[in-house]
């Protein structure tokens, strides 16, 4: 009997359909790579001051240690001889020409993203790229490497928040319309396509002409526009898993519409926002930088990619404060749609594959 | 009206109606009558086969029987009645809202069609038999498991296969799963909504022989709903036979199958293939046309539009079923039993 054989044969471990998937995935090496660097560039990203800005991590003052990157010190309290906060970068020189055994560790890459080196640096800013400065400075003599290094983050961030929140919103709604279905999907349907004729960029501009948009305030216009799309996929995989059989299985066995949401439809809905998902991200990051590029982005002085592009129109000649945020934004979203196009490659289920 | 002792489900006049809506507002401009006033009795432990073609209605029966249609298609017109003795009395499921059905529905489960998306394959095999206990009985966590190890093996797989997912088993295994979830509360009514049509041969009468078993263990009465004629002789006791939301004819499925009284059951049966090469088939009856759709159906008599022996008087009314023999019904007044068609 075909079956007797088949019961015999076992694999040695059960896998979820989930654990597939994943492992399909990683074979996919680019994508695969793509995603360990993105990951791991954006942890690194939250402990930045560590390696990127302008506190010393620990100073060694007259035999006690001091620790600047957590807390305030005046410059006078190391007797550095300025006003207000201390200079870190002077005063290791300064301790190095006293001798005195006082010493300053600083952070690899001793600049932050919105100190003015004005004091600092010969000439008048933009300074070109040099060996202390890789990208050279702004308009404004703040270091470009340290603000796109600290850009990342906050663009990175934003964008996973909006794209969090956007889904929420999009999948409450589409789940909601596939569900019930006949009159509330109907009407639904007509106040969605209501909603998405507002044109974004008007709203935003509108709003920023009358209050300073902060980071929340972003992330709430944009999921307000952003989740219009993924409700609609949402909505098809909602009525498509509604009438499959393991869903009447459901409701015969008296099972509540909680239960069928949750436990039943929505986990075998989910394919659409996990594989579009990095694809809302990458647009999300560009969104900002392109409202951050039209003036209505995140308020000054937040380091951001897209005031930086903004810098380089106007000093066309500099071509650092062009080039470098573009290769940044290039190579950022070149990986996320390596990992995007994986994703979707690992949740096809064909089983042949044109991606390696 | 009571219900007859013997009988354990009894559907009186059965209509169901789905509307068909166009236009901006989504007006309904039509309707199709999937099932046109359908009454069935099944007694306690026996099978009940509800057999025909596609789109006559036999799996909107079923479905109406265990009352999931108003869930997937919420416009739907069901008017009737469903009547079911369960332990608590005789019960009208139609009359029972989704919220008053749910407390009997350990009592009618289903098993469905299609064992490829009957199982939900984000679960566990274990967490899919283990669901309806979680409705209709309050054992405890370790009690499920071991009914579900106790299913599994009742349905001859290995209680060790609970931790696996549905697309670790073949479609017979599968359909196995289906049929200890529709175990799991204890039944006594199953609906098999055709459930070995999306099997192999050999593996269907695998399972048909599983049900048979099942049956005399668990007490069970089945309606068995089927396009595979000699799927249902095999099992069913008795056999109703459908066309276009009507059943046409009904009686004890040896008699149906070898002598049908209705000119549809006869094409019906005369389809069925011989498995002998040498023996030709005499009477072979062939129909002409195709099926009228049930949106726009023919007068009085569904079938006259096909039929080899209709007359002008078919298209007045709808013949209703009338005894032709002990236990043997036919919705024709032209034809008696034994008697060929010519």
């Amino acid at each position: 009997m075909a079956e007797d054989t088949e019961k015999t044969i076992k694999p040695a471990v059960s896998t979820s359909i989930f654990k597939k998937r994943w492992k399909k995935f990683k074979t996919l090496k680019r994508g695969y790579y793509s995603f360990l660097t993105i990951v791991a560039l954006y942890l690194l990203s939250f402990i930045l001051p560590l390696f990127i800005g302008r506190d010393a991590l620990i100073v060694s003052y007259n035999g006690d240690l001091h620790f600047p990157i957590f807390k305030y010190y005046s410059a006078e309290f190391f007797g550095q001889d300025i006003q207000g906060e201390a200079n870190y970068r002077l005063l290791k020189k300064q301790y190095q020409e006293e001798g005195k055994g006082n010493w300053v560790l600083m952070p690899l890459y001793p600049y932050g993203p919105n100190e003015n080196l004005l004091n600092e640096l010969e000439g008048n800013p933009p300074h070109p790229p040099s060996l202390e400065h890789w990208a050279g400075t702004d308009d404004r003599g703040r270091d470009v490497f340290a603000r796109l290094a600290y850009g990342f983050n906050i663009g990175l961030s934003f964008s996973i928040i909006v794209t969090f929140f956007a889904y929420f919103m999009g999948v409450s709604i589409g789940a909601t319309l596939g569900f019930f279905g006949g009159k509330v999907d109907f009407f639904g349907l007509r106040l969605i396509e209501i909603w998405s004729t507002l044109p974004f960029l008007y709203v935003i501009i509108i709003i920023s002409s009358i209050i300073q948009p902060n980071f929340i305030l972003l992330v709430f216009i944009l999921m307000l526009f952003g989740w219009i799309g993924i409700s609609y996929y949402i909505r098809g995989e909602f009525y498509r898993e509604k009438a499959r059989d393991y869903v009447s299985a459901g409701v015969s066995m008296g099972a509540k519409n909680k239960t069928l949401i949750f436990k039943h439809i929505l986990p075998n809905s989910l394919t659409p926002v996990i594989s579009y998902a990095p694809f809302a991200i990458v647009a999300n990051i560009f969104s900002l930088v392109s409202l951050d590029f039209l003036g209505f982005g995140l308020p000054p002085p937040t380091p951001s990619w897209g005031q930086l592009m903004q810098q380089g129109l106007s000093n066309i000649e500099n071509w650092w404060l062009i080039a470098t945020p573009l290769l940044a934004l290039f190579l950022t979203l070149l990986s996320i749609t390596f990992i995007g196009e994986a994703i979707r490659e690992a949740f096809d289920p064909k089983v042949y594959s044109r991606l390696r | 009206m009571s219900m007859k002792p013997e009988n354990i489900l009894e559907v009186r006049d059965l209509k169901v109606k789905f509307p068909v809506t166009g236009g901006l507002l989504l007006r309904k401009v039509a309707e199709v009558k999937a099932v046109d006033g359908v009454d069935l009795e099944l007694k306690r432990g026996e099978t009940l086969g509800l057999v025909g073609e596609s789109g006559c209605g036999k799996s909107t029966i079923g479905k109406a029987v265990i009352n999931i249609l108003k869930f997937s298609s919420p416009d739907v017109d069901i008017t009737g009645e469903v009547w079911v003795r369960a332990d608590e009395g005789e019960i009208d499921f139609l009359k029972l809202s989704r919220h008053e059905m749910r407390k009997h529905r350990g009592f009618i489960q289903m098993i469905f069609q299609d064992p490829y998306s009957s199982l939900n394959a984000r679960l566990t095999v274990g967490q899919i038999i283990e669901e309806p206990m979680l409705y209709h009985t309050d054992l405890s966590k370790s009690q499920r498991l071991d009914r579900v190890a106790w299913l599994l093996e009742k349905v001859g797989l290995q209680a060790e296969q609970s931790k696996r997912y549905p697309h670790e088993f073949s479609g017979g295994q599968r359909q196995r799963i289906g049929i200890a979830r529709a175990l799991a509360t204890n039944p006594k009514i199953i609906v098999a909504d055709e459930p070995v049509s999306a099997l192999d041969v050999s593996i269907q009468a695998q399972v048909i022989n599983l049900l048979q078993e099942l049956q005399g263990e668990f007490d069970l009465s089945i309606l068995f709903v089927a396009h595979d004629l000699s799927v249902v002789e095999h099992i069913s006791s008795r056999i109703a036979v459908m066309y276009l939301g009507n059943i046409v004819e009904l009686g004890p499925g040896k008699d149906i199958y070898h002598n049908p009284i209705h000119p549809y059951s006869r094409a019906l049966l005369s389809a069925v293939p011989v498995p002998n090469p040498k023996k030709k088939k005499k009477d072979r009856v062939i129909l002409t046309g195709d099926v009228p759709t049930p949106m726009n159906k023919p007068s009085g008599c569904g079938f006259r539009t096909r039929c080899p022996i209709a007359r002008a008087e078919c298209a007045q009314a709808a013949p209703p079923l009338e005894a032709k023999s002990e236990g043997h019904f036919a919705a024709c007044p032209y034809v008696t039993a034994g008697e060929a068609i010519s």
